[in-house]
Protein backbone atom coordinates (compact mmCIF):
# COMPACT_ATOMS: atom_id res chain seq x y z
CA UNK A 1 0.00 0.00 0.00
CA UNK A 2 1.51 3.25 -1.04
CA UNK A 3 -0.15 5.53 1.45
CA UNK A 4 1.00 7.85 3.93
CA UNK A 5 2.07 6.46 7.83
CA UNK A 6 -1.54 8.85 8.41
CA UNK A 7 -3.22 6.54 6.14
CA UNK A 8 -1.80 3.61 7.52
CA UNK A 9 -2.81 4.52 11.33
CA UNK A 10 -6.02 5.01 9.90
CA UNK A 11 -6.61 1.87 8.84
CA UNK A 12 -5.12 0.44 11.70
CA UNK A 13 -7.36 2.21 13.79
CA UNK A 14 -10.31 1.18 11.48
CA UNK A 15 -9.82 -2.21 12.00
CA UNK A 16 -9.64 -2.01 15.46
CA UNK A 17 -12.41 -0.49 15.69
CA UNK A 18 -14.62 -2.47 14.17
CA UNK A 19 -12.92 -5.17 15.72
CA UNK A 20 -14.46 -3.55 19.01
CA UNK A 21 -17.54 -2.68 17.73
CA UNK A 22 -18.20 -6.51 16.56
CA UNK A 23 -17.00 -7.89 20.14
CA UNK A 24 -19.14 -5.39 21.92
CA UNK A 25 -22.08 -6.50 19.51
CA UNK A 26 -21.37 -10.20 19.70
CA UNK A 27 -21.10 -9.99 23.67
CA UNK A 28 -24.19 -7.15 24.04
CA UNK A 29 -26.48 -9.11 22.04
CA UNK A 30 -26.23 -12.27 23.87
CA UNK A 31 -26.69 -10.76 27.11
CA UNK A 32 -30.10 -8.79 25.82
CA UNK A 33 -31.32 -12.13 24.13
CA UNK A 34 -30.75 -13.81 27.52
CA UNK A 35 -32.68 -11.24 28.79
CA UNK A 36 -30.34 -9.56 30.89
CA UNK A 37 -31.33 -5.78 31.62
CA UNK A 38 -30.37 -5.01 34.57
CA UNK A 39 -27.48 -1.82 34.05
CA UNK A 40 -24.84 -2.79 36.41
CA UNK A 41 -24.63 -6.17 34.28
CA UNK A 42 -23.19 -4.48 31.88
CA UNK A 43 -20.92 -2.01 33.92
CA UNK A 44 -17.83 -3.93 32.48
CA UNK A 45 -18.73 -4.48 29.29
CA UNK A 46 -19.48 -0.16 29.00
CA UNK A 47 -16.03 0.37 31.24
CA UNK A 48 -14.27 -1.84 28.89
CA UNK A 49 -15.53 -0.68 25.75
CA UNK A 50 -15.46 3.08 26.66
CA UNK A 51 -12.15 2.11 27.83
CA UNK A 52 -10.79 0.54 24.56
CA UNK A 53 -11.87 3.50 22.60
CA UNK A 54 -9.60 5.81 24.19
CA UNK A 55 -7.05 3.37 24.19
CA UNK A 56 -7.36 2.75 19.92
CA UNK A 57 -7.82 6.69 19.48
CA UNK A 58 -4.12 7.37 22.43
CA UNK A 59 -2.71 4.58 20.23
CA UNK A 60 -3.41 5.74 17.00
CA UNK A 61 -2.54 9.21 18.02
CA UNK A 62 1.33 7.94 19.60
CA UNK A 63 1.83 5.51 16.46
CA UNK A 64 1.15 8.91 14.40
CA UNK A 65 3.47 10.72 16.23
CA UNK A 66 6.35 8.28 16.57
CA UNK A 67 5.94 8.01 13.06
CA UNK A 68 6.24 11.91 12.04
CA UNK A 69 9.21 11.74 14.25
CA UNK A 70 11.47 11.16 11.21
CA UNK A 71 9.87 13.46 9.22
CA UNK A 72 10.12 17.42 9.82
CA UNK A 73 6.43 18.14 9.47
CA UNK A 74 5.04 15.36 11.24
CA UNK A 75 1.30 15.83 9.87
CA UNK A 76 0.95 18.04 7.03
CA UNK A 77 -1.64 20.14 5.88
CA UNK A 78 -3.70 17.66 3.82
CA UNK A 79 -3.87 15.80 6.52
CA UNK A 80 -4.95 18.25 9.17
CA UNK A 81 -7.39 18.67 6.48
CA UNK A 82 -8.96 15.15 5.76
CA UNK A 83 -9.06 14.80 9.51
CA UNK A 84 -11.23 18.09 9.99
CA UNK A 85 -13.56 17.50 7.47
CA UNK A 86 -13.88 13.19 8.20
CA UNK A 87 -14.85 14.98 11.83
CA UNK A 88 -17.46 17.49 9.94
CA UNK A 89 -18.86 14.63 7.95
CA UNK A 90 -19.01 12.38 10.93
CA UNK A 91 -20.58 13.96 13.93
CA UNK A 92 -23.63 13.93 13.09
CA UNK A 93 -24.30 10.18 13.54
CA UNK A 94 -23.15 11.31 17.21
CA UNK A 95 -25.21 13.38 17.42
CA UNK A 96 -28.57 11.77 16.22
CA UNK A 97 -27.15 8.86 18.57
CA UNK A 98 -27.20 11.15 21.48
CA UNK A 99 -30.72 13.02 20.62
CA UNK A 100 -32.34 9.63 20.22
CA UNK A 101 -30.73 8.87 24.00
CA UNK A 102 -32.82 12.01 25.38
CA UNK A 103 -35.86 11.53 23.37
CA UNK A 104 -35.89 7.65 25.16
CA UNK A 105 -35.31 9.21 28.34
CA UNK A 106 -38.34 10.96 28.26
CA UNK A 107 -40.71 8.53 26.69
CA UNK A 108 -38.67 6.45 29.62
CA UNK A 109 -37.01 3.91 27.84
CA UNK A 110 -35.13 1.38 29.78
CA UNK A 111 -31.69 2.75 30.92
CA UNK A 112 -29.78 0.13 29.05
CA UNK A 113 -30.98 0.81 26.02
CA UNK A 114 -29.75 4.59 25.77
CA UNK A 115 -26.45 2.97 27.17
CA UNK A 116 -26.00 0.97 24.63
CA UNK A 117 -27.93 3.58 22.31
CA UNK A 118 -24.95 6.43 23.03
CA UNK A 119 -22.17 3.71 22.97
CA UNK A 120 -23.30 2.45 19.68
CA UNK A 121 -23.33 5.89 18.29
CA UNK A 122 -20.06 6.86 19.34
CA UNK A 123 -18.48 3.60 17.95
CA UNK A 124 -20.40 4.19 15.03
CA UNK A 125 -19.32 8.06 14.32
CA UNK A 126 -15.59 6.77 14.65
CA UNK A 127 -15.67 3.93 12.57
CA UNK A 128 -17.50 6.34 9.89
CA UNK A 129 -14.86 9.35 10.25
CA UNK A 130 -12.44 6.83 9.78
CA UNK A 131 -13.81 5.63 6.81
CA UNK A 132 -14.35 9.17 5.22
CA UNK A 133 -10.63 9.99 6.10
CA UNK A 134 -9.61 6.57 4.10
CA UNK A 135 -12.13 8.08 1.24
CA UNK A 136 -10.44 11.49 1.41
CA UNK A 137 -7.10 10.09 1.27
CA UNK A 138 -7.61 7.91 -2.03
CA UNK A 139 -10.40 10.18 -4.02
CA UNK A 140 -9.15 13.78 -2.78
CA UNK A 141 -9.95 16.73 -1.03
CA UNK B 1 -36.47 44.75 -9.70
CA UNK B 2 -35.45 41.26 -11.22
CA UNK B 3 -31.97 40.05 -10.39
CA UNK B 4 -29.87 38.07 -12.42
CA UNK B 5 -29.20 34.50 -11.54
CA UNK B 6 -25.90 34.41 -10.10
CA UNK B 7 -23.91 31.73 -11.35
CA UNK B 8 -20.39 31.08 -9.84
CA UNK B 9 -17.87 29.42 -12.12
CA UNK B 10 -16.52 26.33 -11.02
CA UNK B 11 -12.32 26.39 -11.26
CA UNK B 12 -10.09 23.98 -11.52
CA UNK B 13 -6.01 24.17 -9.88
CA UNK B 14 -3.70 22.71 -12.64
CA UNK B 15 -0.32 22.95 -11.92
CA UNK B 16 3.09 22.01 -13.70
CA UNK B 17 4.83 20.78 -11.21
CA UNK B 18 6.00 17.70 -12.75
CA UNK B 19 7.42 19.24 -15.54
CA UNK B 20 9.41 21.91 -13.48
CA UNK B 21 10.40 18.74 -11.83
CA UNK B 22 11.83 17.21 -14.77
CA UNK B 23 12.87 20.72 -15.70
CA UNK B 24 15.24 20.52 -12.35
CA UNK B 25 17.08 17.69 -12.38
CA UNK B 26 14.21 15.12 -12.29
CA UNK B 27 13.92 16.34 -8.71
CA UNK B 28 12.22 13.43 -6.84
CA UNK B 29 8.95 14.25 -5.16
CA UNK B 30 10.20 13.44 -1.82
CA UNK B 31 12.77 15.80 -2.51
CA UNK B 32 10.17 18.55 -3.17
CA UNK B 33 8.39 17.31 -0.40
CA UNK B 34 11.26 17.86 2.23
CA UNK B 35 11.99 21.18 1.13
CA UNK B 36 8.34 22.32 1.89
CA UNK B 37 7.27 20.25 4.82
CA UNK B 38 4.65 17.81 3.65
CA UNK B 39 4.84 14.42 2.67
CA UNK B 40 5.24 12.75 -0.76
CA UNK B 41 2.04 11.73 -0.71
CA UNK B 42 0.92 15.39 -0.67
CA UNK B 43 3.25 16.54 -3.02
CA UNK B 44 1.62 13.27 -5.62
CA UNK B 45 -1.94 14.35 -4.54
CA UNK B 46 -0.93 17.71 -5.84
CA UNK B 47 0.44 16.95 -8.49
CA UNK B 48 -2.61 14.44 -9.42
CA UNK B 49 -4.98 17.16 -8.90
CA UNK B 50 -6.54 15.35 -6.01
CA UNK B 51 -5.68 18.29 -3.39
CA UNK B 52 -5.40 22.00 -4.10
CA UNK B 53 -2.54 23.16 -1.75
CA UNK B 54 -2.90 26.16 0.76
CA UNK B 55 -1.54 29.54 -0.22
CA UNK B 56 1.60 28.94 1.78
CA UNK B 57 2.64 25.74 0.32
CA UNK B 58 1.80 26.68 -3.28
CA UNK B 59 4.08 29.56 -2.79
CA UNK B 60 6.49 27.55 -1.11
CA UNK B 61 6.30 25.04 -3.89
CA UNK B 62 6.56 28.39 -6.89
CA UNK B 63 10.46 29.53 -4.78
CA UNK B 64 11.80 26.16 -4.58
CA UNK B 65 11.40 26.11 -8.40
CA UNK B 66 12.61 29.85 -8.41
CA UNK B 67 9.19 31.24 -10.73
CA UNK B 68 6.35 33.15 -10.17
CA UNK B 69 3.25 31.20 -8.50
CA UNK B 70 0.98 31.56 -12.00
CA UNK B 71 3.46 29.99 -13.87
CA UNK B 72 3.23 26.45 -11.40
CA UNK B 73 -0.33 27.03 -10.46
CA UNK B 74 -3.06 27.87 -12.74
CA UNK B 75 -6.78 28.68 -12.57
CA UNK B 76 -8.52 27.32 -15.69
CA UNK B 77 -12.84 27.95 -15.51
CA UNK B 78 -14.91 24.79 -16.88
CA UNK B 79 -18.43 26.30 -16.66
CA UNK B 80 -18.83 30.23 -17.28
CA UNK B 81 -20.77 32.49 -14.65
CA UNK B 82 -23.19 35.06 -15.17
CA UNK B 83 -24.47 37.56 -12.71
Amino acid sequence: MGGSFEEKSVWIQLIATVLALAAYSVIAGRMLAAGVTALPAYAALFMVATGLMVVLLVAGLVVAALAGRGRPEGRDERDRLIGWRAESNSGWLLATGVFAAITGMIFSIDNVWIAHLLLLSLFLSEVLGFVMRLVYYRRGV
Amino acid sequence: MTRGKVIVPKMVLQNQIRTLRFMHGEMTQQDLADRIGVSRQTINAIEGGKYSPTLEAAFQIARVFGRPLDEVFQCVVTRGGRV
